[in-house]
């Protein structure tokens, strides 16, 4: 504006230079903003990369790496409790994620198509547990089968995993079922099909990549969890995140990072799979699916 | 189309209808409302309930647990959940926000592939996590060991077993939830809104707060809601970071639930730890409204 009404010839000389100047500092590379990125990274996975050197460290120092060696990895084959939670965690995950895909795709479909009160309502209970710390809901899953006069055992983690995990494929499935086009389930049912058939040979099948993400990422999700587990276990081979919280409160040892590398490589693994489903089947990255978006 | 239509709702009412979609929602509502909301009206009730000689809850109008709240060592502990969940989420918006911006607006077509390595990790197990953070912040780990090779600590300087331990535990654990949202406020910004600015003579500093900052509020507001939910009942972070007298509200459930085997009182806990969630929640809820209504205004 003031470029305009400057009349004189010598005094647009001072806004032109400026306006070089600032669209050079525009293109620069924000270099102060690439370092403290650089510097969120490194101590991102700083904690991740001493778990893992450590692992193979051949003596018991977390400080001091004394060379390369395989002897936590093998004290772990022999552990004969961790191996047993192994197991326990992998049959949770199993059930857990069986179950909540199962109720949850279900869900998802009715809370997109049915829009009464009882869908709205129905909205908000899948909402809760997303707001709700985890140590509410443990204490909150404790109480509830204590108070029916269950005793805590893997079947009650089972129980309480899928309750939680119900939500997460909910929130996962909804935003896809809403960017299906309804009408190709009509010209399914124009075509003869009930309903029924068309939802199970139109519908599912264009919803199997993200349902297929969401079970994998439910698995990754219930192996690692703590605090559910933690709240509803019993006596019986307790998951392998419990035993690693015992491992760690009572002194540290090396074993446990071995554990806990083998885990890390896992769900990380576990993740990737997830976000790389969606392109397996044609379509954009599956980032959506982690964030929600 | 319009000459299909009503032949087709004549068909769908002749096979059961829309009523299949209510039968959908049925199974999932039902588990949810039968373990999940069940549950936490049993948490309310036992709050005001208390236990036999053997630890099982008895219902009944019992206030002692809700009394003992009264106490002033759980309004400390209160007090210091309270502060380390505040500091929390002020450091990881600090954090988050340049690193946010600079993979929304700097990183090109690195963009997807930087956040999903933000993402990935963090969907590691939390504990194997936050141990291998413990181990980074003792006292001979990598961290002291650089800052007192640069002179900025001496050999007394402690992270773990501090309040700077707990804190820095839950940044480390929730850190990405405040990312993630504040990346996706950054990337559907208007980046024309800053090239004006700029053309405005507004310097970087000046576009950043008139411009950037109040375009992305709304990505700020979500990611403190959902770092301050998990921070506030965190227990892992106080536990592996902090000593004995740097326990949060997280602690003294887990604690009255465990080794103190008073359930009443741990359920008072919990539903003092919900209060003060709600009211964080109502807050945000109220706040965004408000944006909203400007925005349609």
């Amino acid at each position: 504006m003031t470029l305009l009404r400057l009349p004189s010839a010598t005094a647009p000389a001072r806004p032109a230079v400026k306006a070089r100047t600032r669209r050079g500092r525009a293109d620069r590379k924000p270099r102060v903003l690439i370092a403290v990125t650089g510097l969120f990274f490194a101590l991102l996975y700083l904690p991740i990369a001493v778990v893992t050197l450590f692992s193979f460290n051949s003596k018991k120092s977390l400080t001091v790496f004394s060379g390369f060696s395989l002897r936590w990895y093998r004290a772990f084959v022999h552990d004969d409790v961790l191996i047993s939670s192994l197991g326990t965690s992998l049959r949770i995950s199993l059930v857990a994620m069986a179950g909540s895909v199962v109720l949850g795709v279900a869900l998802a479909l009715g809370l997109v198509r049915c829009r009464t009160r009882l869908g709205s309502l129905a909205g908000l209970i899948m909402l809760v547990p997303l707001v709700t710390p985890e140590i509410v809901t443990g204490v909150a899953s404790m109480l509830l089968f204590k108070g029916l006069g269950v005793a805590l055992s893997t079947g009650t983690v089972m129980l309480a995993e899928i309750t939680f995990s119900i939500s997460y494929v909910t929130v996962i499935l909804r935003s896809r079922i809403a960017a299906l086009n309804p009408e190709v389930e009509e010209a399914a049912m124009d075509l003869g099909a009930t309903r029924w058939q068309a939802v199970r040979l139109v519908t599912l099948p264009a919803l199997l990549p993200a349902v297929l993400a969401s079970a994998v990422l439910i698995f990754a999700l219930v192996f690692d969890d703590f605090v559910l587990a933690y709240f509803t276990t019993g006596v019986d081979p307790q998951p392998l995140s419990v035993r690693i919280y015992s491992a760690i409160r009572f002194g540290v040892q090396p074993t446990i990072n071995a554990v806990g590398t083998l885990m890390l490589a896992g769900s990380v693994g576990l993740i990737a799979l997830a976000l790389f489903i969606p392109r397996l089947f044609g379509r954009r990255g599956g980032l959506d699916i982690l964030s929600g978006e | 189309m319009a000459l299909l239509r009503p032949s087709s709702r004549i068909r769908r009412r002749g096979t059961g209808g829309d009523r299949i979609w209510t039968w959908l929602m049925v199974p999932g509502t039902l588990w949810m409302t039968g373990f999940l909301i069940a549950s936490l009206v049993l948490v309310a009730v036992l709050a005001v309930g208390t236990t036999d000689d053997l630890g099982n809850p008895r219902f009944g109008f019992d206030l002692s647990g809700v009394r003992a709240l009264a106490d002033p060592a759980y309004s400390e502990v209160l007090a210091r959940s309270l502060g380390y969940a505040l500091l929390t989420c002020a450091i990881c918006l600090l954090i988050a926000y340049p690193v946010a911006y600079t993979i929304a607006l700097h990183a090109g077509r690195y963009k997807h592939a930087l956040i999903a390595a933000i993402v990935v990790p963090f969907f590691a197990n939390y504990l194997v996590r936050m141990y291998g953070w413990s181990v980074v912040l003792s006292d001979d780990g990598p961290v002291l060991r650089t800052l007192r090779a640069v002179g900025l600590a001496d050999g007394n300087t402690k992270i773990l077993n501090t309040g700077v331990g707990v804190v820095a535990g839950l940044v480390y654990g929730f850190v990405v939830f405040m990312i993630i949202p504040l990346y996706a406020a950054l990337e559907r910004l208007d980046v024309s809104l800053i090239e004006a600015g700029r053309d405005l003579y507004g310097g970087p500093v000046r576009t950043f707060f008139f411009v950037t900052l109040p375009a992305t509020r709304q990505g700020a507001a979500a990611g403190l809601v959902l770092v301050f939910l998990p921070a506030m009942g965190d227990f892992v972070s106080a536990q592996l970071m902090g000593g004995p007298d740097q326990i949060m509200i997280g602690n003294l459930i887990q604690d009255k639930f465990f080794q103190g085997q008073n359930w009443p009182l741990g359920s008072a806990l919990t539903m003092l730890l919900m209060l003060v969630l709600l009211i964080g929640m109502l807050g945000y809820l109220r706040r965004t409204r408000k944006d909203e209504a400007e925005a349609r205004r």
